[in-house]
């Protein structure tokens, strides 16, 4: 039996390595790279909820971050406020636009959903792309200088990275949370077997529904933050496909449906995403996407449930020979 | 009268599964429903459990219309079944799974977990041991346990006993038994005879979408129709032999 | 021959300027490429109620593979075609086994993953290998206009088209006419009462996947006679696909057929009157419609 004081000892060790982080590896470089991983845990934990927990396999959460991440920066181009000010608009539109999606195509099976979270982001991003109040192609722009704390444009990446994280405590916790509560279990058993869960009274569409509009409304949230941190969005880069994409993968490399797998997943795929940047020369090179997706189908067809899974499984084997069988 | 169907019939685009079947059950009862394979009794099973839509037909449980209910408005309302093909939550404990049915009547954690044990401990499983290393017995069992801890006043089982050996049999038979000693009413579909002849009081014999006898068990393997469904009209000259 | 003439009467247009019937005609004809490539997908759902991800990039896949026909072994139309639809389908059918057939029966999120992480592998592999211009393929047997009755019409686009329609049809007759069709209907329909009658569910699908994957290849092929091309139209031809699929139901190729039409109608027709940005935007904008109001489509089964 392990010493009780074993998960939050490594708990500790964690937020303390997290907390220290920028302070001990105080470059721009390191700093900037700690602040992307973190941006990438937020979206990947956000979309674990659904996608992880429920099994509803959204491939199409841009959606939810790009609303997140043009409301600030319009609430500023088109009225000067904070772009703190778009924030929990970006929420209640990503929650609405949840419902909306969720309610007809969470009575089909699986592929539909996901078919449907594809097309619904692509035609918001050609959308925005031809809508001139949200600067069409070109996109918007954020406070060139801050003219306060609320503008949320600081010039050291320090002040991000530490607001970043107080967020990404904040997603952890939720779901940390729910795991524990009947909503989380009922989750779990909707990913399992629907057909079973319904036969035990679970309401198997409302709790979809749940699940995606907390997924959608923590997604909106790391799209604003990004917004704020680069001080630009455009349609792609807040409605792209590979921003679903990243989510996705960052979640199921760690193992999706397990509260730190988001976690894990960015701590692998941050670094060997700047690394293949800098090697192989900018995002659009595509080596760096071949290798997404190289490691997504790796995924799938070898370990769906991600590296803790494996290590899981490694671990179980290792003890096996030890034991009677 | 506990469960009323009447009239039920259902129809898959021209085919007629199920045929203007009824069926009463008082609480306490035991019923069983028997009937060579494609005769009708799984889909009028699954029209009881709210799992298939019946074309026509009406079916009241406890002074309530629940033809057209969802499987969640049945659970919620009392009805519970178990799954011919056992759909364990694999990645969860037996515990856990006998947590998402607890969860129905105790929405708080702690009050969920307590009866779940309780009713683990009923069923002779281990709460911690992972769904997925259980084998078609404990699968099963599980499947008893789950539906149990959502506290049915109703409970539907549907071939929860095949596939067994002889001693699990024995066991598998016994809890049926505990279930029904504490209180639970019970509609089981069954293909094995020792069972519908132990365990039920009332027999309904499906052929072909019709419900073709209905009594005693021992009256009713006795009796020529059923026979002729069993084994054709070349053995209706012999008796079953028990 | 699509009959152009009847169709314009039915809507009731007196007088049409020679634009219009242009656009119309062209949308149809594109509308018949969509139909061949989306009967693949259609295919597929309906006999493993699975959704391949990387369709479009198939389809994206055939217009290279005939390319490179046409500059390694200077084929014609019908050689480039045929070099696609055997490409592809030997290419489906290796990735069923080596991949499909695995996670078919695992959880949701490995299927998903799955064709979704392998359509990001071939779009960017073929980036890389290719890079992100536009191709055309050289001056064929294709090449060159021709006047039907007052429309002037690439001879590719009307050929391209008029061969799809056949080769849906073809594949509509293959499902419900022959011995193989029915084995692959009757495991699409129970998979357990198939293998009970002597069928292989194993290999039907594999079947099904060349099939689907050839008629991607081969729709591919068509397209590049008479549209330039880059590895970024695989995500839009799957869009497309997707929504004909819905629009025309879940399994049906002969719904296929008249969705691809007239997605490729509305598509053309939008265009013109809205602006090329927005034909894309109406097609999905119809597909979020369909979600809402008729997810079955047109003649299909949920």
């Amino acid at each position: 039996m392990k010493s009780i004081h074993s998960p939050h000892l490594r708990l500790l060790v964690l937020a303390a390595a997290l907390l220290a982080f920028p302070l001990v590896f105080s470059s721009p470089f390191y700093r900037d790279i700690g602040v992307t991983f973190l941006l990438a845990a937020i979206s990947a934990s956000a979309w674990n909820i659904v996608g992880g927990y429920a099994g509803q396999v959204s491939v199409g959460h841009s959606m939810f971050f790009g609303l997140g991440a043009y409301t600030p920066l319009l609430f500023y181009t088109l009225f000067g406020w904070s772009p703190l000010a778009g924030i929990p608009v970006g929420i209640v539109l990503s929650v609405a636009l949840a419902v909306v999606i969720g309610t007809p195509t969470f009575r089909l099976t699986g592929h539909y959903f996901s078919m449907a979270t594809i097309a619904v982001a692509e035609l918001i991003r050609i959308f925005v792309g031809t809508w001139d109040l949200v600067g069409a192609a070109i996109g918007l722009q954020g406070p060139a200088v801050a003219r306060g704390w609320w503008d949320l444009t600081f010039r050291s990446e320090l002040p991000y990275y530490y607001i970043f994280l107080a967020v990404l405590a904040v997603v952890l916790l939720t779901t940390a949370t729910i795991e524990r509560r009947r909503f989380g279990f009922y989750l779990r058993a909707i990913k399992a077997s629907e057909r079973a869960a319904r036969s035990l009274g679970v309401p198997v569409r409302r709790t979809k529904l749940q699940a995606l509009a907390l997924s959608a409304a923590f997604t909106s949230v790391a799209g604003s933050l990004y917004a704020c941190k680069t001080g630009f969005i455009d349609p792609d880069s807040g409605f792209g496909i590979l921003v679903s994409v990243q989510m996705v993968i960052v979640a199921a490399l760690g193992g999706a449906g397990l509260l730190f797998g988001p976690l894990l997943g960015a701590a692998i795929l941050i670094p060997l995403q700047t690394a293949t940047n800098t090697w192989f020369g900018g995002g659009g090179s595509g080596l760096t996407y071949i290798l997404y997706g190289g490691i997504i189908v790796l995924i799938a067809r070898f370990e769906p449930g991600g590296l803790f899974e494996l290590w899981h499984r490694v671990r179980a084997m290792r003890r096996r020979p030890a034991r009677a069988a | 009268m506990l469960l009323e169907a009447t009239n039920v019939s259902k129809a898959f685009g021209s085919f007629l599964a199920v045929s203007g079947a009824d069926l009463s059950v008082d609480e306490h009862e035991i019923v069983g429903l028997i009937g060579p394979n494609g005769a009708g009794k799984s889909t009028f099973f699954n029209c009881l459990a709210g799992d298939t839509l019946p074309t026509t037909g009406r079916i009241v449980f406890d002074g309530k219309d629940v033809t057209r209910a969802s499987p969640e408005a049945h659970a919620r309302a009392g009805i519970g079944r178990t799954f011919q093909v056992p759909a364990t939550f694999e990645d969860m404990t037996v515990l856990e799974n006998v947590m998402v049915g607890a969860f129905l009547r105790h929405p708080h954690r702690n009050d969920a977990r307590d009866h779940a044990r309780r009713i683990v401990e009923l069923t002779g499983l281990r709460p911690d041991q992972p769904g997925r290393s259980l084998g078609t017995p404990g699968r099963k069992r599980l499947g008893i346990a789950r539906v149990l801890a959502t506290e049915p006043r109703l409970l539907l089982l549907d071939e929860a006993l095949a596939g067994l050996t002889p001693t699990e049999l024995q066991e598998a038979i016994a809890l049926v038994r505990r279930v029904h000693e504490a209180g639970v009413t019970i509609v089981i579909v069954e293909h094995i005879m020792e069972v519908i002849m132990t365990l039920t009081k009332r027999v309904l014999v499906f052929n072909q979408g019709h419900v073709i006898a209905s009594g005693t068990p021992e009256a009713v393997v006795k009796d020529d129709a059923v026979i002729e469904a069993y084994l054709g009209r070349a053995h209706r000259r012999h008796e079953a032999t028990r | 021959m699509p009959d152009c003439g009847g169709r314009q009467g039915r809507r009731g247009r007196a007088q049409q300027p020679m634009v219009v019937v242009q656009v119309i005609v062209g949308g149809l004809l594109l509308g018949a490429i969509y139909a061949l490539f989306s009967s693949g997908l259609t295919l597929i759902w309906g006999m493993m109620n699975f959704i391949n991800f990387a369709h479009g990039e198939f389809v994206m896949l055939g217009m290279y593979v005939a390319l490179l026909t046409v500059v390694w072994l200077t084929g014609g139309p019908a050689i480039f075609a045929v070099a696609a639809a055997v490409a592809l389908a030997a290419l489906g059918v290796a990735i069923y086994f080596s991949l499909i057939r695995h996670v078919i029966r695992g959880p949701m999120l490995a299927q998903i993953l799955s064709t979704f992480g392998l359509a990001l592998l071939l779009r960017y592999a073929a980036f890389f290998v290719f890079s992100a211009n536009f191709r055309s393929l050289p001056p064929n047997a294709l090449s060159g206009t021709i006047n039907l009755a007052g429309v002037y019409l690439p001879v590719a686009q009307l050929v391209a088209g008029v061969a799809a329609i056949a080769l849906t049809l073809a594949l509509h007759l293959l499902l419900t006419n022959t011995t193989v069709g029915s084995k692959l209907l009757a495991v699409a329909e129970d998979r357990t009462a198939a293998m009970l009658m002597g069928i292989r569910p194993d290999r039907m699908q594999a079947l099904a996947w060349g099939l689907s994957a050839g008629a991607a290849g081969i729709a591919g092929a068509l397209m590049a006679t008479a549209y330039p091309w880059s590895p970024t139209v695989g995500e839009t031809f799957g869009l497309i696909a997707f929504v004909v699929v819905a629009l025309g139901g879940f399994g049906s190729v002969l719904g296929s057929l008249y969705a691809g039409l007239i997605i490729g109608l509305i598509q053309a027709v939008s265009a013109y009157w809205l602006g090329a940005i927005y034909k894309d935007i109406v097609v999905y904008g119809l597909f979020v419609a369909l979600l809402w109001f008729r997810p079955q489509g047109l003649m299909g089964k949920a």
